[in-house]
């Protein structure tokens, strides 16, 4: 039978669960900032009727739960879209910085090849000067500095970026854990019946900081999820975290391993890719293409100095110290092996006004000594591909950046806090809470009533 | 749909774009290059680190044809000057083979013709910034030394080698004759036939005399088709520092193509841009004013 009683506590039940609601668009509206939150919406449910034959009579209401507002297929795709993001913006700035040496400016190697030949031309003019010879000598210096300064920029940017990879480890290991912890925390609520929202966006929120580190796959498991980058190598497995580990190599620049095997090869988004990528690729390509061009120009200098005679008719000896085998290292070692301006090997007889061999020299210039092609080509072949480098890594973080800002839109547009929505609902719990309140105030009349009747008749 | 509620990330991503269209107007303006660093036209910047070698390269074209052509002209003139001086020692021989000059006029013509060979030599020996011009390539060695061994009273020290020089892509440059081949060719020997004449003059026979101004003529005849070369290296070095001042031109010019900032449009687009971030940060300023709760009371 239903009482007054009954309607009491199904208005009970309404205020109770309109403080919950209150209580949901307090925390949105509290969380608006936070980053990686989902709003919360209450999840109102009519409490089981009463079955008073022949009437079913309701109960009132329940807060079944407090349900955070996601899209689980949108936040897969920002995931994958940060790892490119992360791998393209630390390319791109890494290759801003590498292009700079290769700007022509007075000192870049392109204007010292130039310059050097230049000298020799002069030379030609008057093989026996003196102050024409020094002049080759002090290009050949300056062409050597130049080939020395630029490889050594690109080897300290490499150190750089290699100390940026152990930085970028300690970061993944250090969200790793955060990661297990919070699996750990969610598992836990779960088993209790309780909502997660919260955890699951702070796990969502340090899931998205990890893929713009390094490329991640995420396997969801029941209440948990493992997380593994490269070819399986586990980061987080439900509540565990495995590190990766850093180890030097004989080149002095860092490898990652994880578990005991080398998986730098593995690693090829997020920021760590990026870095793998310009220090391993392309940084040590172009040192590759600067150690051809010095060790070419150095030969073939060397050899041709070798044909001719000196001031004083002597055969003419090497103008720079020959490259070390291989090559590698060629740009960063060149050097000038003589600093007496007579062994200029200029004469092609063994006369002092001979410029036969000078003028040989200066046929280098123009000849496929480099891959085939003259130095000052090879050297505009190289600008090409910095250039080239940097311009499709900056167009293709710019790409990854807007994608991804139109993901975080979408997600913003089914997660986001709106304050208007909000402000709507807080007024819309607000009304019903002072009505439920109102039907407790009547039905307090109409005990009161009742009350007052049986004393009357009493 | 539900619309994203939190435009701000958005807005500022526009900002930071415009910003950086501004800052890239700025320096193209301010550099007046618009290939600042190589990813801003891949390309073209590696055309212009080309076109800056082909630049330096005709700069020193022109610098070394300076050079060679001082040597040059000093070796023209002095060729000149001798076939002066053997015009003279013809008159001068023309004169002692006449039968009417006496010995002692001989003598004296003799001494004439004596320092005509003292200048020859001179002239032969020309030297410019330190180096024997007719010593082959031998330019530390003094070309001619007299000698009293010699038939022609002098001894030729060079060897008979030549110089040349670059001055251009396809454009080489011979910058020398040896010594030998102008005063001592056989059939055209300058000394030698100074020598003849000199003795002949000396001993006052008419017909050695005679033969010797013939010697000197055949000589002077060689030594001015000698000296064609150096007139024709002097008109060719002329042409080609016109033509190397054209092609400086047009690398100049090929330069700006690649390399020079369109500063009208730049400044256009700086504008635009400057415009379109005003707008943005009005359109933030207005959105982020109200919501709802402003007017709930």
């Amino acid at each position: 039978m239903s009482s007054l009683n009954a309607s009491l506590a199904s208005a009970l039940s309404g205020l109770s669960a309109d403080q919950g609601a209150i209580a949901t668009t307090t925390n949105n509206v509290a969380n608006v900032n936070t980053p990686g939150y989902s709003r919360q919406v209450p999840v109102l449910v009519s409490s089981d009727p009463v079955e008073l034959d022949p009437l079913t009579i309701g109960t009132g209401v329940t807060l079944q739960s407090i349900e955070s507002i996601r899209d689980p297929l949108l936040e897969a795709q920002i995931q994958q879209q940060s790892q490119g993001q992360g791998q393209y913006s630390t390319l791109a700035s890494a290759l801003q910085q590498t292009q700079v040496s290769f700007t022509s400016s007075t000192g870049d190697i392109g204007t010292e090849i130039s310059n050097f030949f230049d000298s020799v031309n002069q030379l030609s003019t008057n093989p026996s000067d003196l102050s024409l010879r020094q002049a080759v000598l002090t290009a050949a210096g300056n062409l050597a500095t130049s080939f020395n300064n630029t490889a050594n920029t690109l080897t300290q940017q490499q150190t750089s970026l290699d100390l940026n990879l152990v930085q970028t480890v300690g970061q993944i290991n250090q969200l790793s854990g955060q990661i297990a912890q919070l699996n750990n925390q969610i598992s836990n609520l779960t088993n209790l019946g309780e909502s997660a929202g919260s955890f699951i966006d702070q796990r969502q929120q340090a899931i998205d900081q990890l893929s713009s580190l390094v490329n991640v796959s995420v396997i969801p498991s029941d209440n948990s999820l493992t997380l593994t980058t490269g070819n399986g190598s586990p980061l987080v497995v439900g509540q565990q975290a495995f590190q990766l580990q850093t180890q030097v190599e004989p080149s002095g620049l860092h490898d990652i391993t994880s578990q005991g095997n080398d998986i730098t090869s593995q690693i090829t988004s997020g920021q760590l890719g990026g870095t793998l990528q310009a220090r391993d690729q392309q940084i040590a390509a172009l040192k590759g293409q600067l150690d051809t061009l010095a060790a070419g120009l150095a030969t073939a200098v060397n050899t041709v100095q070798a044909n001719g005679f000196d001031l004083n008719g002597v055969a003419g000896t090497n103008l720079f110290n020959p490259p070390p085998a291989g090559v590698t290292g060629a740009a960063a070692s060149l050097s000038v092996a003589i600093t007496n301006p007579s062994l200029i090997a200029a004469s092609s007889d063994g006369t002092a006004g001979s410029n036969g061999n000078a003028q040989a020299l200066y046929a280098l210039s123009g000849q496929g000594i480099i891959a085939g092609q003259s130095p000052a080509d090879y050297y505009s072949g190289v600008v090409f591909n910095v250039g080239n480098d940097a311009s499709n890594a900056s167009a293709e973080q710019s790409a990854s950046a807007l994608v991804l800002q139109q993901l975080n839109d979408q997600r913003s547009s089914v997660s986001g806090v709106s304050l208007d929505e909000e402000a709507a609902n807080l007024v819309q719990y607000q009304n019903a809470y002072n009505a439920s309140a109102q039907v407790i105030t009547t039905i307090n009349d109409l005990l009161y009533t009742t009350i007052n009747m049986t004393t009357l008749t009493g | 749909m539900r619309v994203n509620p939190l435009p701000n990330p958005d807005l500022l991503t526009a900002i930071e774009h415009t910003q950086q269209e501004v800052q890239t107007d700025e320096l193209q303006i301010s550099s007046g290059l618009s290939v600042n660093v190589p990813s801003d036209d891949p390309a073209a910047a590696a055309l212009l680190a080309q076109n800056a070698d082909q630049i330096s390269q005709t700069d020193q074209f022109q610098r070394s044809l300076g050079s060679v052509q001082g040597e040059i002209q000093n070796a023209d003139s002095s060729l000149n000057s001798v076939i002066t001086s053997l015009q003279q020692a013809i008159t001068l021989g023309t004169e002692g083979a006449n039968g009417t000059v006496n010995d002692a006029d001989r003598e004296s013509i003799a001494v004439q013709v004596q320092g005509i060979q003292s200048q020859l030599l001179s002239l032969a020996n020309l030297s410019y910034q330190g180096n024997y011009v007719f010593s082959g390539t031998a330019t530390q060695t003094t070309p001619y030394v007299l000698d009293a061994n010699s038939s022609s009273g002098v001894l030729y020290q060079g060897n008979t080698g030549v110089n040349s020089i670059t001055l251009g892509d396809n454009y080489t440059q011979q910058t020398n004759l040896p010594g030998s081949q102008i005063f001592s060719a056989p059939g055209g020997d300058v000394f030698q036939s100074i020598q003849d004449l000199i003795l002949g003059l000396q001993s006052g026979n008419t017909s050695s005399i005679g033969a010797a101004v013939t010697e000197i003529s055949n000589a002077s005849d060689h030594v001015n088709a000698q000296a064609v070369f150096y007139g024709n290296a002097l008109n060719q070095l002329t042409s080609q520092s016109t033509y190397l001042s054209t092609e400086s031109t047009q690398l100049s010019q090929q330069e700006n193509t690649e390399g020079a900032a369109d500063l009208p449009a730049v400044i256009s687009n700086l504008t635009t841009a400057q415009t379109s971030l005003q707008a943005t940060l009005e359109a933030i300023a207005q959105t982020s004013q109200t919501n709802l709760f402003s007017f709930l009371r």
